[in-house]
């Protein structure tokens, strides 16, 4: 017997022109994993709104149809009701997080939705050892890493021992062991405890060898519901980048370009007793992609900030030559004018032109008007990127440019970064797969910082 | 310390700033809340110091220039129109400096609340109105959240080259601070109302009972609300 329905649902967001979901039927089973994939803008975290209630109760809308989950319909049953039998995991933990301690943000739920008082400490911890995170319980959520804030936020989730557990792009801020770890938990949710699990996913090589059951939207509306091994033969057909591991994109010379930024035994720390980053060099020449992976907290990001001159390190030299330009991780920082060419122009003193040309370049070739808040999170991304190309840098440093973004515009992302040759790159990210695509040398900064070239 | 009857003696010090005649008794209850937000860490405390100081000392100067008081007067300026002329009294100036100090005390009794209390224990200990602490226990994150959210902005422009300075500068980030906190706090309350947030019949994790320290702290309270009003 089914434990959520979607029966012929369709939705439009208010003010959207199109609907995000056009007449998607779905049911979804106890004890099965499904994995929704899609381009980005395809419906997928709309499908998972739509079975926590949040839609339309949250978001307006016009909605149609009937959704139904763990017996009651959404329609005459809101969120807050819902809460408890359905949990939902959203994409980004920073904007999911009520309580600065950790065992409050865990216990927050368990008290909203009526757990007896005696009971709820012992949930709230018993979650957080499910995810190996009951070392956290009384720390400040400030001070942990965006890893660690996941596994909290899915911890908070897991101790409302739900019914139908819905994860939105869970795994975008997590190095690929942490990843792993989250999809197994989920898949042994589902066996050991008859937990349905609904998966939306932008990495999909992981979930696809462990779920039952694959969803495909295009354009809000469902084009294949089937076995995984179905799905595979499928997608091999339709949409091939969804199940490559990274088909290559570079030419690989032996690179012997200029030398466009060299860090030599660099040391850096936030605080003045912990280093980040200790005696660490990386050499970037122009012409090549590197890809600068490694675990949750291992200093990447912080490295990459040294080489492009926005943090100063506390030993050690960094050399550039030219101009360094840097893509944060937040494309939601890219909005300080309202329009988007106008953006895009900010670092390069006005010029509409080169904005024009880098969006353009970005796939936003007619996008010059929009407001950039008005954009998706997938055109944010783009909008950002485009943002940092636009002044033709010496050093392109690029930290997790792949969060959100679905396999085909990776493989895009990827064809764009490996054409030009005047520059130097370097990626930073927790995509191996796209690390094997278009990058000409990997390096690994590990968890004790030092760096291991591949 | 229990976060209840510290935020209690906190809301009662800065009450009884408000109770006191005395320009003297409401410094050295500024100078208490001073020394106790000054033992927080550097880094955090500075906005919070920043605010409460600077607001003191606006309305400091702003004051004589604004009231018209009798007393010996220290200034002469030109005549403003509504206004009328401007002069500085001695009058004017006491006042200012009483009602700065009062500015102050206020001020560091929330700075202390925001930098010293754990807002998450004051919300789980809340036995009535909890939607309202914990509408004021997040509205009191907002200043550490806009401090990161100004630095990842200012971030985003170094990494294109554009380097924000001096005022103009700065006020460009105004804008997409007060969109992207807008835009916080809708997914903020996205996630809340998917944890059941305002379902009836919630509950609370257990607390732990108030022991000595927590009683004399909310008996400090009620004899600093008395003496504010009575002696200072």
């Amino acid at each position: 017997m089914a434990l959520a329905v979607a029966e012929r649902v369709s939705y439009t967001y208010p003010g959207a022109a199109a609907p995000a979901l056009r007449d998607v039927s779905v049911s979804l089973s106890p004890g099965q994993v499904t994995l929704i994939l899609g381009r980005s803008g395809s419906g997928k975290s709309t499908l998972l709104r739509a079975f926590a209630g949040l839609i339309p109760h949250f978001h307006g809308g016009l909605f149609s149809g009937r959704v139904e989950a763990g017996g009651l319909d959404t329609r005459r049953h809101g969120p807050a009701a819902l809460a408890g039998k359905v949990a939902t995991l959203f994409q980004d933990p920073e904007d999911q997080v009520v309580f600065t301690r950790v065992l409050n943000e865990v216990a927050f739920g368990l008290e909203n939705v009526g757990t007896p008082p005696q009971e709820i400490e012992a949930r709230a911890t018993g979650a957080l050892a499910a995810v190996g995170a009951e070392h956290l319980a009384d720390r400040l959520v400030t001070e942990l890493s965006g890893g660690e804030l996941q596994r909290i936020c899915l911890a908070a989730t897991l101790a409302l021992e739900p019914q139908l557990l819905l994860l939105d792009e869970p795994t975008s801020q997590l190095d690929p062991l942490a990843a792993e770890a989250l999809v197994d938990l989920a898949v042994v949710l589902a066996r050991e405890r008859g937990t349905a699990v609904l998966l939306s996913e932008q990495r999909p090589a992981l979930p696809l060898e462990l779920c039952d059951r694959v969803l495909f939207l295009e354009e809000g509306s469902l084009v294949f519901d089937g076995p995984v091994a179905d799905a595979r033969t499928w997608l091999e057909e339709r949409h091939p980048a969804f199940v490559s591991a990274g088909s290559d994109v570079g030419v690989h010379p032996d690179h012997q370009g200029e030398v466009v930024a060299r860090l030599d035994d660099v040391s850096f720390g936030y605080e003045d007793n912990l280093l980040v980053l200790d005696g660490v060099g990386l050499q970037l020449r122009r012409g090549e992609v590197v890809a600068l992976v490694g675990p949750n907290g291992s200093g990447k990001t912080t490295l990459a900030k040294l080489a492009a001159g926005l943090l100063e390190q506390l030993s050690g030299s960094v050399e550039r030559v030219g101009r360094a330009t840097y893509l944060s991780q937040d494309p939601g920082r890219y909005v300080f004018r309202e329009r988007a060419d106008e953006e895009v122009a900010v670092g390069v003193g006005g010029d509409l032109a080169a904005a024009g040309t880098a969006l353009a370049a970005v796939g936003l070739a007619g996008y010059e008007d929009r407001h950039p808040r008005d954009l998706s999170s997938g055109e944010r991304e783009r909008l950002a990127l485009a943002a940092v190309l636009a002044p033709e840098p010496d050093l392109l440093i690029l930290d997790e440019p792949t969060r959100g973004v679905d396999p085909e515009r990776k493989h895009e992302l990827a064809r764009l970064l490996a054409a030009d040759s005047s520059r130097a790159t370097l990626v930073v990210t927790h995509d191996v797969a796209f690390a094997a695509t278009v990058a000409d040398r990997i390096v690994s900064l590990a968890q004790d910082r030092e760096l291991a070239g591949v | 310390m229990k976060p209840v009857p510290a935020a209690v003696l906190l809301f009662a010090l800065a009450a009884a700033a408000l109770l006191a005649q005395h320009t003297v008794s409401v410094a050295a209850l500024a100078a208490v809340l001073l020394a106790v937000c000054l033992r927080a860490p550097g880094k955090r405390r500075w906005p919070y110091l920043v605010g409460a100081l600077g607001s003191a000392a606006a309305l400091f100067i702003v004051t004589p220039f604004v009231e018209r008081l009798p007393g010996v007067v220290y200034w002469t300026g030109p005549t403003i129109p509504v206004v009328g002329t401007l002069d500085v009294t001695s009058t004017e100036l006491s006042g200012a400096l009483f009602n700065a100090c009062r500015l102050a005390a206020v001020s560091l009794a929330f700075a202390a609340y925001a930098l010293w209390l754990d807002h998450d224990r004051l919300v789980q200990a809340a036995g009535f109105a909890r939607r309202s602490v914990l509408a004021v226990a997040l509205a009191t994150r907002l200043v550490p959240a806009l401090e990161r959210d100004a630095a990842g902005l200012v971030e985003a422009l170094r990494g294109r080259g554009v380097e924000p300075e001096g005022l103009r500068g700065r006020a460009r980030l105004v804008s997409p601070l007060l969109a992207g906190s807008l835009e916080r706090s809708l997914n903020l309350a996205e996630a809340m109302e998917a944890r059941g947030f305002g379902r009836v019949g919630g509950t609370r994790m257990e607390q732990p009972p108030w022991g000595m320290l927590d009683r004399v702290a909310a008996a400090g309270a009620v004899l600093a609300v008395v003496v504010g009003a009575l002696w200072l």
